[in-house]
């Protein structure tokens, strides 16, 4: 179903955004949607296309467009994820991703605060005001366990891994209560992805994400710039595909070679559909997107 | 067996020794997590409510259950004696099944039995039925008070709150599901 005012709304946002990189010295880059090797997560399942895939994120390119001196990149463009789909989930997606090298993870949840209020603006709703938490002290919080001891049975009924168990707590009790906007830092070590990790009792990955009223709006690494932990990190998760019987993604060798002349820099991946719909209430992103009802869904 | 992606509202499953159908879902999935399927159901024996997360790769059980259109032919106190439209055959469901819905049978109704490892176990209801209201105080003439309303006692027992201008001896239209009056209705 088309909706007019949620399609005006959409374009508000994404003139707000793109003036807001502009504003903000950023260079717009748009790079192929056609990839040779996808992203390595887990969980993530690319869409197949002619001799590679749909790209799930943005991220290996930018990463070497940074690599090759340019210091502050941005892109917006449609991403693909396959199984999602949902009120919240769309296999094709629009994504605004950003790279600042020389920049903390401060410094990034300060610009996603900045580009969130520019998109309120827009639509003429008041900016929202900002917590900042670590997944740790929210599981204390919301659920009385301290993910620093506890074991997977701590956290679920279902006989299952630390990081489903994980997952399930988070589903069902903690992403529901999240309430307001709220920057969420400190993963555990196990969901690092591409970003770096600070050592300790409790490893924790460098990144955060950001929720509005209890939607997932982004993404932020401290980005790793260590090739050979890359490389071990790729092969950790085609192990874990294997294992789950799905088929092993190549490797993209172009960006661990970028990786390593990276400087240290801070990356965010925000869904924009999701930015959209959260800052407008509405019930999931469909407002804001020009769906084919053959794919309609009726969650 | 169901898989994650086969859940729809209505779906109807089996757990925890028991039959549930889906009334509500959403698909959830953390960016660097397992994707999950969170779902809202109901007990379909005793309408409780509960919520309960499924893991992509998780299975669900059918339920056992089967649903038939049955016909209301009269009550013995203990039990309500219907007959099933297709075979003819009859039935008599306990009192403690029927429960307050009762309070909108008639005889003659159609209404849809569902049958759990082949006993009944709950009924659904025309969502609405006409009962004539055999008892109510006489409406006050000139009353035009906006919302208000008396008690009136229907042919069945149950009692339901009507407008003032009802009188007895009227037939009124009640919603099944909230107990409450809809219209008053010619006969």
């Amino acid at each position: 179903m088309i909706d007019p005012h949620g399609l005006r709304a959409r374009a508000r946002v994404l003139a707000a955004v793109r003036r807001w990189f502009e504003d903000h010295g950023y260079l717009e880059v748009l790079t192929p949607t056609l990839v040779p090797s996808p992203a390595m997560e887990e969980h993530l399942f690319p869409v197949a296309a002619a001799d590679g895939y749909l790209r799930t994120s943005p991220e290996f390119a930018l990463k070497r467009v940074v690599a090759a001196g340019l210091h502050r990149v941005y892109e917006i463009g449609s991403c693909f994820r396959d199984r999602e789909r949902g009120g919240w989930h769309g296999r094709e997606f629009t994504m605004v991703e950003w790279y600042r090298a020389g920049a903390d993870l401060g410094d990034l949840m300060d610009e996603t605060e900045q580009i969130v209020a520019a998109a309120a603006e827009a639509l003429g709703r008041p900016a929202p005001t900002w917590r900042r938490t670590t997944v740790r002290d929210l599981f204390l919080e919301v659920v009385g366990v301290d993910l620093a001891e506890a074991s997977a049975s701590d956290l679920s009924p279902v006989d299952e891994g630390w990081d489903d168990a994980f997952f399930r707590r988070w589903v069902e009790d903690v992403e529901p209560r999240l309430e307001g906007a709220v920057f969420v830092e400190d993963w555990p070590a196990s969901q690092s992805a591409l970003a770096r990790v600070r050592p300790g009792p409790w490893p924790v990955a460098r990144r955060f994400e950001a929720f509005l009223d209890g939607v997932e709006l982004c993404n932020a690494f401290l980005e790793l710039t260590d090739p050979v932990e890359q490389r071990r990190r790729f092969a950790m998760a085609n192990a874990a595909r294997a294992q789950a019987g799905e088929h092993p993604h190549p490797t993209d060798e172009a960006l661990i070679e970028a990786v390593g002349r990276m400087p240290t820099t801070a990356g965010n991946a925000l869904g924009l559909d999701r930015l959209v719909a959260a800052l407008e209430g509405w019930p999931g992103i469909a407002p804001g997107r020009v769906e084919h009802p053959a794919w309609a869904r009726e969650d | 067996m169901y898989q994650t992606f086969d859940i729809r509202k209505g779906l109807k499953i089996e757990m925890d020794g028991a039959p549930w159908v889906v009334t509500d879902f959403q698909f959830v999935k953390p960016g660097k997590g397992q994707a999950f399927t969170r779902t809202k159901l109901k007990n379909l024996i005793t309408g409780n409510v509960l919520e309960r997360t499924f893991k992509t790769g998780e299975t669900l059980e059918p339920a056992q259950v089967e649903e038939h259109d049955m016909q209301y032919l009269y009550s013995d106190g203990e039990a309500f004696h219907v007959m099933n439209t297709e075979t003819y055959d009859q039935l008599a469901i306990p009192a403690n099944v029927v429960g307050d819905q009762s309070n909108w049978l008639v005889e003659e109704m159609v209404v849809k039995v569902l049958f759990y490892k082949g006993l009944p176990v709950s009924l659904e209801l025309p969502n609405f039925v006409e009962l004539e209201i055999t008892y109510t105080e006489p409406g006050m003439k000139g009353n035009t008070a906006q919302g208000a309303t008396k008690q009136a006692t229907l042919s069945t027992g149950a009692t339901v709150n009507v407008p003032l201008f009802i009188e007895q001896g009227e037939w009124v239209k009640v919603d099944t599901r909230t107990g409450e009056y809809v219209e008053r209705v010619r006969r």
